[in-house]
């Protein structure tokens, strides 16, 4: 009885495992739209700088997990940070990066995502969707890849890597260099000044 | 019998799907050995980029249109298609090599010196460029140490002496080889107007990273490096070149 008790937990642990795992297709469909809706209708309509802002604060917040980023990003200082540190460092990064990404989807001005396939990661919840920009001119096509992180129904974003640069990883290092020389306190005040600015 | 294999999997399986929740370091960092004549190098070439290179970039974008600098550009990826040509070969790869050939001579000609890419467009030739950096690469050579050279910038060691052999192999230095006069003239003008033509390119990606960044040379430098681990080694190219880094922490939601 104990035998079958052990046997039933196991096959239980297997097929929970195998029901957590992200539905690939609807990922591909996620970015899909998202990059529909980024550079299709915010990119390439003729809105103002202001209007276009604020379409994508939406966009990110809805379809980027800026918090799960921002944790990755402080790595280990994470966890050492206090609460007020945690909250001040991800809403300064959150703010910064709607403003950097809001300017640099611009790049995207015209070029359209072609769909390859989606492929697993080591997080059983993320996949990797990849798709190709076509440069045009003669350029090589860009390789831009979608990290993408399934959470009960919802889709959203956790990475972008482009060409291979992982922008959470670029992140990350630069960050530990500056908290270990500086601490998190600049970094943070750092950042909420970089944001106002720009 | 089965409760100890069924122990073992349970042990196995936990394992494997807690790897998830492990951390796992990102060598980027670590592979800085100069990084204090790197970043006054860095320093240094920054305050050229401002000076000098910059602004002329930024004048070559006030005094063409996009049209223009379409057509230069071509120009210029086109001079270096032999370039590929022969490092696709010397990488065994005849069928890009061969691709390489057949766009060098279609923008040539139809194509007026590569100003239009008509090999790309009707004869369905795609770009495929490659340098010799990626051949030694292809060869098993080691990337050796990071290093921020004075005007050429980041670069690894592997990187600077395939760059080294490319300037050799280029068409123009061929040609105007052993005569010093011609030489000058037109391989300084051809590499300023490659280093302006590229820089015109990425004046609204500097001016982002310039503004968003805390430490410019920090994620410059996790950037580049990033970038080349996409390259094939000893000529097997990774099924999946993406960083594969564990996105999970151990930290409650």
């Amino acid at each position: 009885m104990k035998k079958l008790a052990f046997l039933v937990v196991c096959l239980a642990f297997v097929a929970t495992n195998a029901l957590a795992e992200i539905n690939t297709k609807k990922a591909e469909a996620f970015i899909e739209k998202l990059t529909t809706d980024g550079i299709e209708e915010l990119v390439n309509s003729n809105a103002s700088k202001a209007v276009k802002q604020e379409k994508f604060r939406k966009l990110f917040n809805e379809d980027l997990d800026l918090d799960f980023i921002g944790k990755f990003v402080l790595g280990r200082y994470w966890r050492t940070a206090t609460p007020t540190q945690q909250k001040d460092f991800l809403d300064a990064y959150r703010e910064l990066n709607i403003q950097t990404w809001s300017a640099r989807f611009d790049e995207f001005k015209g070029k359209t995502f072609e769909f390859q396939n989606v492929t697993p990661s080591t997080s059983q919840d993320q996949v990797f969707v990849n798709t190709i920009v076509d440069m045009k001119n003669g350029q090589q096509p860009a390789k831009v890849v979608w990290r993408v992180r399934q959470k009960g129904e919802t889709f959203k974003v956790v990475d972008i890597i482009i060409e291979n640069v992982s922008l959470a990883i670029s992140a990350r290092n630069e960050y530990a260099g500056y908290i270990k020389a500086n601490g998190l306190d600049a970094l943070i005040k750092d950042l909420q000044t970089r944001a106002k600015k720009s | 019998m089965l409760t100890k294999r069924c122990m073992t999997l349970a042990v196995v399986l936990g394992v494997c799907f807690s790897a998830g929740v492990v951390r796992a370091d990102i060598p980027v960092e670590n592979e800085d050995k100069f990084e204090g004549f790197n970043r006054a190098m860095f320093g240094f070439n920054m305050t050229l980029d401002e000076y000098v290179l910059e602004p002329l970039a930024k004048g070559y974008r006030a005094i063409t249109n996009q049209y223009v600098r379409d057509r230069v550009s071509g120009v210029l990826s086109n001079i270096v298609e032999p370039v590929s040509a022969v490092n696709h070969l010397l990488q065994g790869d005849v069928v890009k090599s061969g691709q390489n050939i057949g766009r060098f001579a279609l923008n040539s000609t139809l194509g007026l010196l590569g100003m239009y890419d008509v090999a790309g467009g009707g004869w369905h030739l795609a770009p495929a460029k490659t340098n010799f950096d990626e051949t030694l690469a292809t060869w098993c050579v080691k990337d050796g140490p990071y290093l921020v050279f004075p005007v050429l910038g980041m670069n690894t060691m592997r990187s600077f002496s395939g760059e080294i052999v490319d300037g050799f192999a280029n068409p123009l230095y061929i040609a105007t080889y052993g005569d010093s006069n011609i030489n000058a003239k037109v391989l300084y003008p051809y590499a300023g107007l490659v280093m302006i033509s590229k820089r015109e390119k990425s004046i609204e990606f500097i001016d982002s990273f310039k503004q968003s960044s805390v430490d410019l040379y920090a994620i410059s430098r996790s950037a580049f490096l990033q970038n080349r681990k996409k390259m094939a080694r000893c000529g097997v190219v990774e099924e999946s070149a993406t960083p594969d880094y564990d996105f999970d922490f151990d930290v409650e939601e």
